[in-house]
């Protein structure tokens, strides 16, 4: 099919879900306050944030399974949830917390959820790649956490869907399935599908995203790389001082966001030229810094440190 | 790379919602019978309950039941039976407890949709129903000579009427009950007066003739006469037709308008 094609070579609009301005209320509390996003075709595109940050209710309304109260989603060029009929058959969607028939068996499960679709992935095939081949004759109920979490990844992906959204990934699994789940997602990236994944996993967002949207409390606090947003967040230099040294002297550097001491040991973050800065003032102190560690910050850092600066303005937002 | 890379176009195009609804369909028939408790009471235990019924039974046709034999009032009231415990607990049960795991919101994602699987649940209701009220016509007739029915239009509208609001009502308990379990259990204790009015301990011609006129306005109350009459060759009375077709359109309507497809 031509289409396919297409979709293969990654032509087509670039844009693949585009949200404006969503707001989704729950009674009194807003959910999803002003999210505007754009993701591209083929791309792996992370949504991040703390529990309650709006993260499923966003990817609910671009899936179609909820509808917004204010804003506009097209997905594929078509408006949601107007056309959702239509994007059935090119978005999967892998459910957080959603189960199938107790004794329904997983070769049961995918070959029904196949047989949905014109063109869908060979069951058997997916099962493999899915570490599930030795489990066709089990039944739902009798499946451990991690081996339904892919047992439902396999059924978002068994249409060969153009989208697929994937909420809560690797929830529950170990660290070595987490990792064949990964690959597994790359492979598919890499097919042209774009992925949309919603994760409180600051390390599979790192692993995993092209580029990632950090939600707080509803709205959009970043979009960008997870390397450009770790950056961001500077460096970490950490050492013993041998000699006196205050850590208010630290505190007045330029470009020093935190100092903190524990056990002897002082760590000193912030961006800039963080380690010149530090070195300078040791030197003319003469103290000298034993067991040095510099590290870059992570995206956890990043994040720790943005949502601590969006309930800080929110706070001063209150007092005013 | 494609499954299907070397079938013809032709075989490609063909949609993929009727292959779809036929594999959900196969499916949610394995899922029923791997339930044996529902066979059990839905199927076995109405059988076994009208060969007990017709061995034990008085032979004789009996004043008291209108001259009429003991098994023949009898037939219509186990017909009932198997209909109520395979639209009232079979069927909320499935219902509520797809809507509990989300199954039903994550097949609402799929082309085929969440609706097809309720379908699909009917579509075994009605076929497990039908050979039901067939087994018991032949055992009926084989095993005690209780005439198939004589005006057999009258028949097949009175148990399609019944069916149509005992589905229903099935519906209706899965979409007011907050959990499975609650659906089984509205569905169990309803069946108690349903079964009553039909005349399961009590036959309708030895109630009370105060009891006998509210019973004709029950569900099954109205079906068993209904289904009795039109075994004996007589057109049901337009009275139960008109009680049991009120309830079927009135439970349908609130089916459709209380089900609900998410948690």
């Amino acid at each position: 099919m031509t289409s396919t094609l297409t979709r293969e070579n990654g032509q087509g609009p670039a844009e693949v879900v585009s949200i404006e301005r969503l707001r989704v209320r729950y009674g009194d509390t807003l959910a999803v306050d002003n999210v505007s996003l754009s993701i591209n075709r083929g791309e792996i595109f992370g949504i991040l944030g703390p529990n309650g940050a709006g993260k499923t209710t966003t990817v609910e309304c671009v899936g179609g399974l909820r509808r917004p109260d204010e804003g506009q989603i097209r997905v594929l060029g078509l408006e949601v949830p107007r056309h959702r009929k239509k994007l059935r058959t090119q978005v999967g969607i892998q459910l957080q917390a959603s189960e199938l028939p107790d004794k329904l068996r997983v070769g049961e499960a995918v070959d029904l959820f196949a047989s949905f679709y014109r063109d869908a992935r060979e069951p058997d095939e997916l099962l493999e790649r899915l570490g599930l081949e030795d489990k066709r004759q089990t039944r739902f109920v009798n499946l451990s956490g991690g081996q339904r979490q892919r047992l439902s990844i396999a059924l978002a992906l068994v249409g060969r869907p153009q989208l697929a959204i994937l909420d809560e990934l690797t929830t529950g699994l170990d660290p070595g399935a987490r990792r064949e789940t990964w690959k597994l997602i790359e492979g598919v990236r890499d097919q042209g599908v774009t992925v949309i994944l919603v994760t409180h996993f600051m390390e599979e967002a790192e692993y995993l995203c092209d580029r990632v949207a950090l939600l707080h409390h509803g709205r959009v606090i970043a979009v960008d790389t997870p390397a450009g947003l770790a950056s961001g967040a500077g460096q970490r230099l950490s050492f013993r001082p041998r000699g006196a040294l205050d850590p208010a002297a630290l505190r007045a550097l330029p470009g020093v966001s935190a100092v903190r001491s524990e056990d002897g040991r002082i760590e000193v973050a912030g961006g800039g030229d963080l380690v010149a800065a530090v070195m300078e003032l040791l030197v003319s102190r003469g103290v000298v810094p034993l067991e040095t560690r510099l590290e870059q910050s992570s995206l956890e850092d990043a994040f720790m440190q943005m949502t601590a600066g969006a309930d800080a303005e929110a706070l001063e937002g209150d007092a005013r | 790379m494609s499954a299907h890379a070397d079938t013809p176009a032709l075989v490609r195009l063909t949609p993929g919602r009727s292959q779809g609804f036929r594999t959900l369909l196969q499916t949610e028939l394995k899922l029923f019978v791997r339930e044996p408790i529902l066979l059990f009471w839905g199927l076995a235990f109405p059988v076994v309950l009208l060969l007990v019924l017709g061995v034990a039974g008085p032979k004789q046709p009996e004043r008291a039941l209108g001259d009429v034999k003991f098994i023949v009032v009898y037939t219509p009231v186990v017909m009932m039976l198997m209909l109520t415990v395979l639209s009232l607990s079979a069927l909320p049960a499935a219902l509520a407890s797809y809507r509990d795991k989300g199954y039903l919101r994550r097949l609402s994602t799929t082309p085929v949709g969440a609706l097809r699987l309720l379908a699909a649940q009917i579509v075994i209701d009605l076929a497990l129903e039908a050979v039901a009220v067939v087994l018991i016509l032949v055992i009926a007739r084989f095993a005690f000579s209780v005439p198939l029915p004589q005006q057999f239009g009258g028949f097949l509208l009175a148990i399609a009427l019944t069916i149509s609001a005992m589905l229903g009502f099935g519906v209706v308990i899965a979409a007011v009950a907050p959990s499975q379990r609650v659906a089984a259990g509205i569905g169990s204790l309803l069946l108690f007066p349903l079964m009553f009015f039909a005349g399961l301990w009590v036959p309708q011609a030895e109630m009370g003739s105060g009891l006998r006129d509210v019973s004709h306005f029950t569900p099954l109350g109205a079906a068993a006469p209904a289904v009795q009459n039109a075994i004996a060759g007589h057109w049901p009375g337009s009275v139960h037709l008109l009680v049991l077709a009120a309830y079927a359109v009135v439970l349908c309507a609130l089916a459709v308008r209380f089900f609900r497809w998410d948690r």
